[in-house]
């Protein structure tokens, strides 16, 4: 596998660049776009789904029930009755719940975020990260050596500045 | 030279807003010593409280709740600094909030651990305050979760998890780059912070996509922490507290506290970090349009309360208006009115005198009152109970004021350590991006 | 049968001596009491005599009214204490457990009647005070919530005593220590579900009625006057 760099400083040139590499068979999953700060493309270049919502809604389901049960079980494994009330009230711990959905969809979102950007877990550990200038964006290609001679000339064509390669 | 921030060469941005973090200097250093004095006078306050018992402060029966829960709710309110701006902003892509956002999120998540120590300071027994945790134990006791001292529990612990987590994630791509400047230990300690941060595009849009849930997640805990707060209050029978308007009152009144707060820290950092560029008359500007409309929309829960007790008519209640109004607390409740009110509507709503300086004064001004504002629900009630031989008074002691000048001090303290770590405006988010005409 | 514990106090034969307060100080191991605790509020008395004057000198009237514990049925005390330190036991007793009291204070200030008395201090008694302690009745530590318990002390040894002899509880065989005290026999303590015991006939007299009753707490103290 091969790893080649290129640097950018015009969004609409890596867009290009990244079209061109992916109409000729390079998948979104080999393709990183590295930049200081958050960088737009229009849509259809280099979507990346993503499942951090449903983590989230998932995950403060999950929550919210459990505390729910929880709450219940507590409430009948030692009764006591207080001010009339009755033993087990939605009304009365029902706050709780809320706020426990909340916090189980915060957690779900936190872990899934960390999974999803790859911060934690999976990741490619061999790949090298460009250094970056800030302004400019640096496209990273992972291909297999016969890709690669026609990678680097459609990175070039497109107006890419500097280079790199690794691997073999 | 450019005076619009935007336009600043990004070189030039970085520097100014890495600059802080390196080096201390006297006036900080200063800061710092009277603050660790302050906070030191406090908490050997507390331990003295600890070991005599509550009697060395001025609680009594039936004034049982006193200043310790005044400043509870009081920083809980300035915790919502980071509400508005952050999250109400962010989902309106309001463009100005960008400097603000860090600072913001930053005072939450001080007030928040600060006001959450209020309810462990003011326990009779503060060393069994873990009792308040469902655990096994050998009793096979679990806590009683229909307390609203219970929901408190459960929405601060919420709100403080979701706003460490709303604070942390726009501060890592800032730590990477903080890794790759910085003196040795500086640059481990950033680094681990950092996750390994790379700046690939799929980590940009994890970040933003989490960041945009976080944000509508935060603004609804946010909204149930200070209502939770409130019906501490309102699920009492105790005349006054006994009402419906007291959950949106005090989600008002922290919204409104909040951005007060915020003000402040904003003209504070401005001057003594030279952030005149990023901190602009517009933002003051806009911040201070938005301290007048809390202070018009607090004026109305306040009258709607008070007018609809008066009203009403209702013995036990009006032994209570009586005090507040023109008896033992009326000093405290005219001002009240003064400060939150009169002073930031002729501050703010005068055009002319829209000054960030005059902005700073009806600020402090909001944040004086919005505490004679707590301590005007909380004293005034149960020093007027329903049988009237029970009828009390109430005056703070030298622990009870230690304790809450501490509070202060920590805040100062837990700021300044922030501020020299972290750069206080999100670099990242403020660079607009290279092409944003589109 | 369950009990349900209940009190009667006629208002029309209080005297306002005191002799009720005094005897709970005695039974329960109440700390001192003083003019300076007092003004600072921070007297416990857990039965008080509270004085209603009406009229003027020299047609003033004063209306004696011993307020206690009203161990209420929907006690508003019971469920905000966050760890179950008060609750509601199978006698109708609102039972306040010392040892599992954090000092929410939330307690007190939710009891409509301010019957509810915090230890603001350890509390000494100086010698020999300290030998004239009830043994059955703990004394309680600074940090602790604390109110009148229907003399619970008295409650169990009652019960004890009949279940040895074989009996059942007689109606009577209770006096919590206020009730037994009092000079002009106002105060009449009982079973209130055994309809035959004195303090069920006099709740049912036409001259019952119940403080703050209009506030839904269902005490189960009645106070017995002529016209309300």
């Amino acid at each position: 596998m091969i790893y080649l760099t290129a640097e950018f400083r015009d969004r609409a040139a890596a867009a290009e660049a990244i079209r061109l590499l992916r109409e000729n068979g390079i998948a979104p999953a080999d393709l990183d776009v590295f930049s200081e700060e958050p960088v737009e493309f229009p849509r259809g270049v280099l979507d990346r789904s993503s499942r951090i919502s449903l983590a989230s809604v998932l995950g403060g389901i999950l929550f919210g029930v459990l505390a729910t049960a929880f709450i219940f079980w507590t409430q009948h494994d030692y009764p006591l009755i207080t001010g009339g009330m009755p033993l087990s009230s939605f009304w009365a711990t029902g706050v709780i719940t809320f706020e426990m959905t909340m916090l189980g969809a915060s957690l779900a979102a936190f872990v899934w975020f960390l999974r999803e950007s790859g911060l934690i877990g999976r990741r490619d550990r061999s790949a090298p990260v460009p250094h970056v200038d800030p302004g400019s964006l640096c496209l990273r290609v992972r291909c297999t050596a016969e890709k690669a001679g026609w990678a680097s000339e459609s990175l070039r064509r497109t107006g890419a500045i500097a280079f790199g390669a690794q691997g073999e | 030279m450019a005076t619009v921030p935007e336009l600043l060469p990004y070189k030039r941005i970085r520097e100014d807003l890495f600059r802080p973090l390196s080096g201390i200097s006297r006036r900080y250093a200063a800061a710092a010593l009277v603050a660790f004095v302050i906070g030191a006078t406090g908490l050997l306050a507390w331990g003295y409280q600890l070991r005599r018992g509550m009697g060395v402060t001025g609680l009594n029966r039936p004034v049982y709740w006193g200043i310790y829960i005044v400043d509870f709710v009081f920083w809980i309110g300035i915790s919502h600094a980071g509400t508005l701006i952050s999250a109400i902003l962010r989902l309106t892509d309001a463009a100005w909030r960008k400097p603000v956002t860090r600072a913001a999120e930053a005072i939450t998540l001080f007030a928040l651990m600060i006001g959450g120590m209020f309810p462990i300071i003011h326990l009779g027994r503060a060393w069994r305050f873990y009792w308040l945790l469902p655990y096994p134990n050998w009793r096979l006791l679990w806590p009683n979760f229909r307390s609203p001292l219970l929901w408190d529990l459960t929405a601060i612990v919420t709100y403080l998890t979701g706003s460490a987590i709303y604070l942390y994630l726009p501060l890592i791509p800032d730590v990477a780059q903080l890794a790759k400047h910085n003196t040795p230990w500086r640059r481990k300690f950033y680094r681990a912070l950092s996750l390994g941060w790379t700046g690939s595009d799929r980590e940009w849009h994890a970040l933003e996509r989490t960041v945009k849930l976080l944000a509508c997640l935060i603004l609804a805990v946010a909204i149930s922490v200070h209502t939770v707060v409130a019906w501490d209050f309102a699920m009492a029978i105790a005349p006054m507290w006994h009402s419906t308007i007291f959950g949106p009152y005090f989600v008002a009144g922290a919204i409104f506290s909040g951005i007060a707060a915020l003000l402040l820290v904003m003209a504070a950092l401005r001057k003594l970090l030279h952030l005149e560029f990023y901190f602009t008359p517009h933002h003051f500007n806009n911040l201070a349009k938005l301290l007048l409309l809390m202070s018009l929309l607090w004026l109305y829960f306040t009258v709607a309360e008070n007018l609809t007790v008066w009203y009403g008519n209702e013995p036990n209640e009006m032994a209570v208006f009586g005090t507040r109004t023109h008896a033992r607390f009326a000093p405290l409740f005219w001002a009240m009115v003064v400060l939150n009110f009169v002073i930031p509507f002729v501050l703010l709503g005068i055009r002319r005198l829209r000054t960030i300086r005059n902005a700073t004064i009806a600020a402090t001004s909001v944040v004086v009152g919005m505490w004679i504002e707590r301590f005007i629900i909380v004293v005034p009630t149960l020093s007027t109970p329903r049988l009237a031989s029970a009828s009390g008074f109430y005056s703070a002691t030298w622990v009870e004021i230690a304790i809450t000048a501490a509070t202060f001090a920590a805040m100062a303290m837990l700021y300044m350590i922030f501020a020299k770590l972290f750069p206080i405006i999100a670099v990242w988010e403020f660079k607009p991006h290279p092409e944003e005409e589109e | 049968m369950e009990h349900r514990w209940g009190m009667a106090i006629d208002l029309d034969r209080c005297t306002g001596c005191e002799a009720c307060v005094a005897a709970c100080h005695a039974e329960n191991n109440l700390p001192i009491s003083s003019p300076e605790l007092a003004a600072e509020g921070r007297t416990v008395h857990w039965i008080r005599v509270d004085r209603y004057y009406e009229g003027g000198f020299p047609d003033i009237k004063v209306k004696y009214v011993p307020v206690l514990c009203q161990q209420c049925d929907a006690a508003p005390c019971e469920p905000v204490c966050p760890v179950y330190a008060t609750y509601h036991n199978p006698e109708g007793l609102n039972v306040q457990v010392y040892n599992r009291c954090v000092g929410t204070f939330y307690c007190a200030n939710n009891c409509p009647y301010t019957v509810r008395y915090f230890n603001w201090f350890t509390p000494e008694w100086p010698e020999p005070l300290r030998l004239q302690h009830n043994p059955d009745v703990a004394v309680r530590m600074a940090g602790v919530m604390e109110k009148c318990t229907f003399c619970v002390q008295r409650i169990r040894r009652a019960k004890e005593d009949a279940a040895e002899e074989g009996r059942k509880l007689a109606d009577g065989d209770v006096q919590p220590a206020c009730a037994q005290s009092c000079a002009a026999e106002a105060m009449v303590f009982g079973d209130l579900s055994d309809p035959e015991s004195k303090v069920s006939r006099l709740t049912k007299s036409g001259r019952a009625t119940r403080l703050l009753e209009e506030l839904g707490t269902q005490p189960k103290v009645f106070y017995l006057q002529k016209g309300k």
